[in-house]
C-alpha cells in the first residue's frame, strides 16, 4: 500500500487519515497540521523522507503559476528542500489544470453562467481558475490586495492582474510566509474589523482560497455559490447556514473532507512516480480526476 | 545623499500614480523614519491618498521604521526593496504589519518590474 502524507501550515484540528483505491493501487493518506510552525514542519518532512511515498504542502504553496511565469514562495522552497529521496508537491501542478477545467464544467452544465459576478478572494495562487473565468466572459474581482494586505483595491482584468503579479510576486514571495497567509490559529480566526463585506454582497460566485473566505465573509452569504476547496462537514454547515445556495469544492469530498489541491498532486506523485514537470501529467490528471470524482459520488 | 529629498521625491512619485492614489485614499497614517546612524528622523503621512513628507519627529505615529540612513535612501529611492533589509535584520519596523506591507507594495509599484 502506498503512503502519503500532507504536511499543513494549518491547524491540527482538521487532521484526518483515509485509505482510497485510485488507478488500480491503495493508498494512505493523512494530513498532519503543524499549528503554523514551519520548524516543526521541516523537522516532520525530513523524518517523513524516505519512509513515504509522497508529501504534500499544505497551507503554503511552492509555486505561483502566472501568465507562464512561475515564482517560489522562500519558506516553501525550504521545506520541500528539507527531503531529499521522497517527491515533495504543494498542488500547483493540479491548480493549472483541474481548476481550469472545474470553471468549464459548471459553465458547460449551465451550474453558473458569464451572466454571474465572481469575486476571487486570492488569483494569484490560483491563476487557472481566474484565467478560465476571465475568458469565458465572467466579470471578476480579483480581491488579492484586499484580502491578502487590506488594500482597499479591486483588480478587475486579467491584464492587470498579471501586471500587479509581475510586480509583486518576484519580492512578495521573498516573505516570511506568515506575512502573506494566515496560518496555524489565524485560519480558525474571522477578522473582527471587516470593511469589505462590499465585495461579498456584490458577487454571486465566491471563488478561492477557503481560509480568505471564512476570515473575511460577512454573516450572510445569501444565494452565492462558493466554489473553494479544503472544506471540511462543519464548514458546508456553517456556509449553509449562512444562506450560500451551494457549496462546490474543486477536489472531491472523500470521508466528508475536500481534500487539498497538495494531497491529489501527492496522491498522484506517488502512484505514478510523475510530477507536473514530466510528460504526461495533464493526462494523468484527467484521468485520475474522473477516477476521484467517480469516487466521491460513490 | 539627502534623505529628505529623496522622500520628497518618493512622495512625487506615489501622488503621481493614480492607481497609488487610489491605493491609498483610505488610508490614513504617520510613519516615522529613524536613521539611526545620523540619529536624524522624518516622516511621510497619508491622507486622502496624497502623500507628504517633512523632518522632525513624528510623535504620533503608527508606524516606525528605523534603519541606517543609507538603507532608508536606498529603499525610498528604489535602489533596494524593503524585503532585503527586513529579512537581513537590517530594516526595524514597529507598528501593523498591514502597514509594512502596504509600503512593501507601494515601492514595487513604483519601480518593480
Amino acid at each position: 500500500m502506498k503512503h502519503v502524507v500532507s504536511v499543513s501550515l494549518g491547524t491540527d484540528q482538521r487532521d484526518h487519515q483515509v485509505t482510497l483505491s485510485l488507478l488500480g493501487q491503495t493508498v494512505m493518506v493523512e494530513r498532519r497540521g503543524v499549528n503554523g510552525d514551519l520548524e516543526r514542519a521541516e523537522s516532520l518532512i525530513r523524518t517523513l523522507d524516505g519512509s513515504v511515498d509522497a508529501i504534500g504542502l499544505g497551507g503554503i504553496d511552492r509555486y505561483l503559476v502566472m501568465a507562464g511565469k512561475r515564482y517560489e514562495i522562500a519558506d516553501a522552497r525550504r521545506l520541500a528542500l528539507s527531503a531529499h529521496r521522497t517527491p515533495v508537491v504543494d498542488g500547483s501542478g493540479l491548480k493549472d489544470t483541474w481548476e481550469r477545467w472545474i470553471v468549464e464544467d459548471l459553465t458547460q452544465s449551465q451550474v453558473i453562467s458569464p451572466s454571474m459576478s465572481v469575486l476571487m478572494v486570492s488569483a494569484m495562487d490560483r491563476f487557472g481558475m481566474a484565467e478560465a473565468f476571465y475568458q469565458r466572459g465572467y466579470p471578476v474581482v480579483a480581491g488579492d490586495l484586499i484580502f491578502a494586505s487590506r488594500i482597499n483595491y479591486p483588480i478587475v482584468t486579467r491584464e492587470e492582474l498579471i501586471e500587479l503579479g509581475r510586480k509583486l510576486l518576484p519580492e512578495m514571495v521573498k516573505l516570511p510566509f506568515w506575512q502573506l497567509y494566515p496560518t496555524g490559529a489565524q485560519q480558525l480566526e474571522a477578522v473582527p474589523e471587516n470593511h469589505y463585506e462590499e465585495y461579498f454582497d456584490a458577487a454571486d460566485i465566491i471563488a478561492g482560497d477557503f481560509h480568505f473566505i471564512k476570515r473575511y465573509m460577512p454573516l450572510r452569504l445569501d444565494d452565492k455559490l462558493i466554489l473553494t476547496n479544503t472544506t471540511t462537514d462543519a464548514d458546508r454547515a456553517m456556509l449553509r447556514s449562512r444562506g450560500v445556495r451551494d457549496v462546490v469544492t474543486t477536489t472531491p469530498v472523500i470521508d466528508g473532507r475536500s481534500f487539498g489541491t497538495n494531497v491529489v498532486e501527492a496522491l498522484l506523485a506517488a502512484i505514478s512516480g510523475l510530477t507536473q514537470d514530466h510528460d504526461g501529467w495533464t493526462e494523468l490528471v484527467a484521468k485520475a480526476r474522473h477516477e476521484l470524482f467517480k469516487l466521491s459520488a460513490s | 545623499m539627502d534623505l529628505l529629498a529623496t522622500l520628497e521625491t518618493f512622495a512625487e512619485q506615489c501622488n503621481q500614480n493614480q492607481r497609488l492614489r487610489k491605493m491609498n485614499r483610505d488610508w490614513t497614517r504617520l510613519v516615522e523614519l529613524w536613521a539611526t546612524d545620523t540619529d536624524q528622523r522624518y516622516w511621510l503621512k497619508s491622507e486622502a491618498g496624497w502623500i507628504t513628507s517633512g523632518s522632525g519627529e513624528a510623535m504620533d505615529a503608527e508606524l516606525k521604521i528605523s534603519a541606517r540612513h543609507d538603507i532608508l535612501h536606498d529603499i525610498f529611492s528604489g535602489v533596494i526593496t524593503p524585503t532585503e533589509p527586513y529579512n537581513a535584520g537590517d530594516l526595524l519596523v514597529k507598528g501593523r504589519q498591514d502597514d509594512m506591507m502596504r509600503l512593501d507594495i507601494i515601492t514595487l509599484l513604483i519601480w518593480g518590474e
